[in-house]
């Protein structure tokens, strides 16, 4: 029995050594935000073909 | 040096307790400047009234945007992460001097941007999307206010590690530290994007960089708008459990999903910024789909486990203290009489009927066609940042002026009734824009009957009814703010100390007594309110799509 209660022990206090470590969280939040929301975003942006230049000018009369 | 709160038994950093009070009085300070705003604002969308011209109109809907949604909410932000990070966990303050300093630069930028404004030189409104340009001095005022923020955030990490350091607390973090520790990530986060495009766009301003994309300055700019409201969500929801235990002794039924809650708030509600770019061409439906999905709904989820979490506390608590008849008296013998209480209460419905439903409603890219760029919109962050964060702000407050200022409420009568009006006032305000919104009405329209324009748009005639209904609701929130801000203005100058625990007018509850016996749900009165409002939640979902579908008719 205490052989099978020992696994939940260390997986519980892992999970919370996970959760009371804010600079990890921190680390976290700023990486998935940066890849998912800004990187992926700016690399679209970047791939968009430019404007043909005689359509540019025709806008910007 | 410390002195020991007779009320709450805490441990207070005097340098601590000073810095928490001038970010207070300056969150006030911006609330007043954004009213007086709004007020204006309110009576120049109203047509009959229409009291503004174009150029004073959008010169305030930029003044009132930037004190309303940055300087009071972040301002306040920074009084709370300080009581957060030392009067909560018995501990001091790391550096009192750069607090200072991070003070000093936020009222600079306060200042600054806010004459600027008012001289005239900067009508681009708060997203100041580019090509717009404003003034130099109106970006390095928001960059100022913008490093001293992220320098109060520095200094909250810093107080948590001497906390930790000096052992003031036990193994975890109590529950509202950790919430405000999640809304102190989210922070970096926002401050970072705002220094990655303000900064260029400073430089652009000042002719030094010769262009800015537009459509990379909305990307990022977005990353700043949008997730400072998440700052809000994050510190108001620690509030919520804050005021459980403060009101009726009431803790998380279960802390450590309420804390997996805020785990899912860091990692996944900042990627909501993208919102504000479902009808832009520049991006893919895929980077659309996965970021207004908070990463398929994870961080809406957190906020369904915060939506049980905490009325679920003050009803376990309730229960404990023997209000256990029936499915609601815990709810019917609640302390109504305590102002931060009934603020507390009020804003969670509001948050949750109003500001949560549109949320992922508007959220989502085939709903939000129906009211992109309509009134709608700010008629849902009527619903989140003003029913939700500002109403829970004012709440704490009431707890504020006698612990932190140690003076006795002046009209405790009126703060008693204060969070209701501002309740009704705002759920007038927000409804009515947001039916608006789904009429057709633009937002950030100083004319919307087009006059003038070389075509003709006639609205449903129900517009009428509502605008009228907003101009109501607007009025009825601006004098409960009125109210509050001279409660609060007259609590911390003329009145009475507090000389012990018996000057309190408002219960400083000890923790609910354990369970006795305990069989069947924990708190089934509110498992039932839950359900009610994902009912109201289905059926609203159901309508928009139902709308949706007459709008374009597929065959």
């Amino acid at each position: 029995m205490e052989n099978e209660q020992q696994p939940n022990k260390e997986k519980a206090s892992f999970g919370r050594m996970i959760m009371d470590d804010y600079m990890l969280l921190l680390f976290l939040g700023v990486t998935i935000y940066a890849i998912f929301y800004l990187i992926w975003g700016v690399m679209e942006l970047s791939n968009l073909p430019a404007i043909p230049e005689e359509i540019k000018k025709t806008l910007i009369k | 040096m410390f002195r020991t709160c007779d009320i709450t038994g805490f441990k207070v950093d005097l340098q601590s307790q000073k810095l928490i009070k001038v970010n207070a009085v300056f969150a006030v300070i911006s609330l007043l400047l954004a009213v007086v705003a709004a007020i204006l604002l309110v009576f120049t969308r109203y047509q009959p009234v229409h009291l503004l011209g174009a150029e004073w109109y959008y010169r305030l809907v930029t003044f009132h945007g930037l004190n309303a949604l940055i300087f009071w909410i972040i301002f306040f932000e920074v009084a709370g992460l300080y009581f957060g990070s030392t009067v909560v966990l018995n501990s001091r303050f790391c550096a009192p001097r750069l607090g200072w300093i991070a003070f000093g630069l936020m009222a600079a930028g306060l200042v600054m941007s806010n004459v600027i404004i008012l001289m005239g030189k900067a009508d681009v409104m708060l997203t100041s999307y580019t090509p717009l340009k404003a003034h130099p001095l109106y970006y390095l005022g928001i960059i100022l206010f913008a490093v001293g923020a992220l320098v109060a955030v520095i200094l909250f990490f810093g107080n948590l590690m001497i906390a930790k350091r000096e052992k003031t607390y036990g193994e975890s973090l109590p529950l509202f530290t950790y919430g405000l520790m999640t809304a102190a990530i989210i922070a970096v986060i926002t401050l970072a994007s705002g220094a990655i495009i303000y900064i260029p766009t400073f430089l652009w301003s000042l002719g030094i960089i010769d262009n800015i994309d537009p459509g990379m300055y909305k990307l990022i700019w977005w990353g700043l708008g949008h997730s400072s409201q998440q700052i809000n969500v994050a510190a108001m929801v620690s509030i919520w459990y804050m005021v459980s235990q403060l009101s009726v002794g009431g803790t998380s039924i279960n802390e450590r999903i309420s804390r997996s809650a805020f785990v899912l708030y860091i990692l996944f509600i900042c990627l909501a910024s993208a919102h504000h770019l479902l009808t832009d061409p520049g991006v893919s439906s895929a980077w659309k789909v996965w970021n207004t999905s908070y990463a398929m709904y994870l961080a809406v989820l957190a906020s369904m486990i915060h939506a049980f979490a905490v009325p679920s506390s003050f009803e376990s608590a309730q229960r404990r203290w023997g209000y256990n008849k029936g499915l609601f008296q815990w709810l019917s013998k609640a302390p109504w009489g305590n102002p931060a209480f009934s603020a507390i209460i009020l804003a969670i419905i509001g948050f949750g009927f109003i500001g949560g439903t549109t949320g992922v409603i508007f959220g989502m890219e085939q709903t939000n066609i129906i009211v992109h760029n309509t009134i709608a919109i700010p008629g849902h962050f009527k619903g989140t940042v003003v029913i939700g964060t500002t109403l829970t702000f004012m709440g704490i407050t009431y707890y504020l002026i006698p612990l932190i200022f140690r003076r006795k409420i002046v009209g405790f009568k009126l703060a008693q009734w204060q969070p209701w009006l501002f309740f009704i006032g705002i759920a007038l305000l927000s409804i009515s824009m947001i039916v608006l919104g789904q009429l057709g009405v633009p937002r950030r329209h100083w004319d919307s009957t087009f006059s003038g324009a070389p075509f003709n748009y006639n609205f449903n005639p129900a517009v009428d009814f509502f605008w009228a209904l907003m101009m109501l609701g607007g009025v009825l929130a601006f004098l409960s703010t009125l109210i509050w801000i001279l409660i609060v203005v007259f609590s911390v100058t003329i009145g009475k100390k507090i000389t012990g625990p018996q000057d309190m007018q408002l219960k400083v509850s000890p923790l609910a007594p354990p369970a006795k016996k305990h069989k069947g749900f924990e708190a089934p009165g509110t498992l039932i309110l839950t359900l009610i409002f994902l009912l109201v939640f289905m059926a609203l979902f159901f309508l928009n799509w139902k709308w949706l579908a007459a709008t374009w008719n597929v065959k």
